[in-house]
């Protein structure tokens, strides 16, 4: 490798420098659009796709649009919601992969694969039919008994929904992370006279630990990104930023679309950069870390 | 955990025994997935044959209020379906999807290779995780970044205007050119990832035994790196593939009137024509478009495989005795 390469250095290799040139090429353009995002938010003119001058009045007119606020909250309460539902759901799944397999397993591997490969706009559809059908995600008659700010019938459309793709995502991450690990260490704590639920405290939960974390702050950011299902469950007046979004492109964008997209860009990536670091200090490879943030773990 | 030490003997037998029998003694294996098991089939399983169920129906009239009647079971909204300019969608949709992941492939996998082979491994990491980054902003956003580039007002027409190279202000938005360049770009990511796993697992040893064997560059390329990169570059085609197929919003942030796909058709009939019945069976006919298009896939993959391992079989020549 850079090794073998490093005595010929001096001499420009034409197919090193092709790559070199061909790795920039795709940096900028994997770049470019997200860049032009971030740029076109200090648009101060009326129409985002038109440039007219640099200001920050859309960030500061962002502040004063109900709607906006609201939807940036709705986000954040969906995002709790279906968090703590994967979380809970994905890593309990994944404990029972890696420590009690059976026949049951190939079912439901096969079912969190069917998940995984439906396409997000059949999902959508799906849960939409159901949900009239059914009269609300939990039967008719349920969303009169519980409506408040925090639990409600719009927010647990969004949550069951948001909650079916970070299940299945959880699950994987939970597995590999416990399959990874010899099933001997808590055979050792049962030698040593644990009660299995000190076993579980003590030996599989600081075990899985990193995996549960970070597959629930991917569960968080799957949610706060998510546009298809939501477009197709959200009820008025409780619908998630990228509803706001999606439905603002039938219009005339406005850059106040970029202003809150980077706000969201940074929220996204600062969720994400605490799972590389909680990965990386668990002892993962930069490799296993890309695995599990992109789910192909 | 229990060393040679000689006083262990003496210590009272743990019961480990009992613990284990003691374990899922009550509860079935599958106990802990419960559930999960049970949002998977109420809020997948069940709708997604509901879909199905619906495919069968018809759009009653209008008067009813209702978006959808299953009175009368038939086919023919799959008729429906694949006639006129929705055959032409699901055509349109296929060759989209079918280029943008052959582009993925040959822009993704010399920058995998770059990656994996090329980089000071100090760098590595840092420089994956550069290829996450667009991968985790959200999928909406960055196609409207897109839209901004590529739009008459935008940048690249402004300056191709400036040049002189164009009259006009740049034309290709809602293209299905648009669509295509949206696909590749949105999906690009999930190429590189896997074609990276693939390469960086592969011992480098195995390309100097390569070339000290005699063979040149490509040759290495062509018999060693890429053959062993197989499963990573199959992977990627699938991981491109599928979601690509059923995409829904980068058609309808970039693809206007006439750079229409599945996704979006399917989502017109459910949020503004109102013909749940139609809308189901294009979504069950995409289905079955996306695991006919991977069975035929594997199916040639096999196919190949086969062949290339019956054409290098390596004959030893016989040892007389």
């Amino acid at each position: 490798m850079s090794s073998k390469a490093a005595p010929r250095r001096n001499r420009i290799d034409p197919v090193n420098a092709g790559l070199n040139i061909w790795a920039i090429l795709v940096y900028a353009f994997l770049f470019l659009p997200i860049f032009i995002i971030v740029v076109y938010s200090f648009n101060s003119g009326r129409a985002l796709e038109s440039w007219d001058s640099f200001g920050t009045n859309w960030y500061r007119s962002l502040v004063d649009n109900p709607v906006i606020r609201k939807s940036v909250i709705t986000s954040l309460k969906v995002a709790v919601g279906a968090t703590i539902i994967s979380t809970i759901l994905g890593s309990l799944a994944g404990i029972a992969l890696a420590r009690r397999p059976g026949k049951w397993v190939i079912v439901f591997m096969g079912l969190v694969f069917l998940v995984l490969v439906t396409p997000e706009i059949v999902d959508a559809i799906a849960l939409l039919i159901w949900y009239v059908r059914i009269k609300g995600p939990f039967g008719p008659g349920f969303s009169d008994i519980i409506d408040s700010d925090l639990i409600n019938y719009g927010l647990m459309r969004l949550w069951v929904g948001h909650a079916l793709f970070s299940t299945a995502v959880v699950t994987l991450i939970v597995r590999a992370r416990l399959a990874g690990f010899d099933e001997s260490l808590e055979e050792a704590a049962a030698d040593l006279y644990a009660p299995p639920g000190r076993r579980f405290r003590q030996i599989t939960l600081p075990l899985m630990m990193p995996a549960v974390l970070a597959g629930a702050l991917l569960a968080f950011s799957l949610s706060l990104d998510n546009t298809i299902i939501s477009t197709f469950v959200a009820v008025a007046g409780s619908s998630p930023w990228p509803v706001y979004v999606f439905s603002a492109l039938r219009a005339v964008l406005r850059p106040e679309v970029a202003a809150i997209s980077t706000i969201m860009l940074l929220l996204t990536l600062f969720a994400l950069s605490i799972v590389a670091i909680v990965l990386k200090r668990s002892g993962d490879s930069a490799e296993e870390v890309a695995k599990t943030i992109t789910g192909a773990g | 955990m229990s060393g040679p030490g000689q006083d262990v003997a003496s210590l009272p037998q743990p019961p480990v025994a009992e613990a284990r029998r003691g374990r899922g003694l009550h509860l079935p294996r599958f106990a802990l997935a419960i559930p999960a098991w049970l949002l998977f089939l109420f809020f997948f399983a069940v709708p997604v044959l509901w879909i199905l169920y619906y495919s069968f129906g018809y759009k009653p009239s209008f008067l009813s209020g209702q978006p959808i009647a299953t009175d009368q079971l038939s086919v023919s909204r799959y008729g429906e379906a694949l006639s006129g300019t929705f055959f032409l969608t699901f055509k349109n949709t296929f060759q989209i999807s079918v280029i943008g992941t052959f582009l993925c492939l040959v822009i993704g996998f010399p920058f995998a290779y770059w990656l994996a082979v090329r980089v000071d491994p100090k760098w590595r990491g840092l420089l994956l995780g550069l290829v996450i980054v667009p991968f985790w902003t959200n999928f909406l956003v960055r196609t409207i970044g897109l839209r901004i580039w590529m739009g008459p007002q935008g940048p690249i027409s402004g300056i191709l205007q400036d040049l002189g190279i164009l009259g006009s202000p740049l034309d290709v938005l809602f293209t299905k050119f648009a669509v295509q360049v949206g696909v590749v770009y949105n999906y690009l990511p999930l190429m590189i990832l896997p074609i990276f796993v693939a390469l960086d697992r592969l011992d480098p040893a195995l390309r100097e035994a390569s070339k000290d064997l005699g063979a040149g560059r490509f040759k290495t390329m062509r018999q060693v790196t890429v053959p062993l990169a197989m499963p990573g570059i199959i992977a990627g085609a699938l991981l491109v593939f599928i979601p690509l197929t059923g995409d829904y919003i980068t058609a309808s942030v970039l693809g206007g009137a006439k750079g229409n796909m599945v996704g979006r058709m399917v989502a017109d009939q459910f949020l503004t024509a109102q013909n749940w019945a139609l809308g189901s069976a294009m979504a069950m006919v995409l289905i079955g478009m996306i695991l006919l298009a991977v069975g035929l896939f594997a199916l040639i993959g096999l196919g190949l495989r086969a062949l290339v391992q019956r054409k290098r079989r390596v004959v030893l020549a016989e040892v007389p005795a």
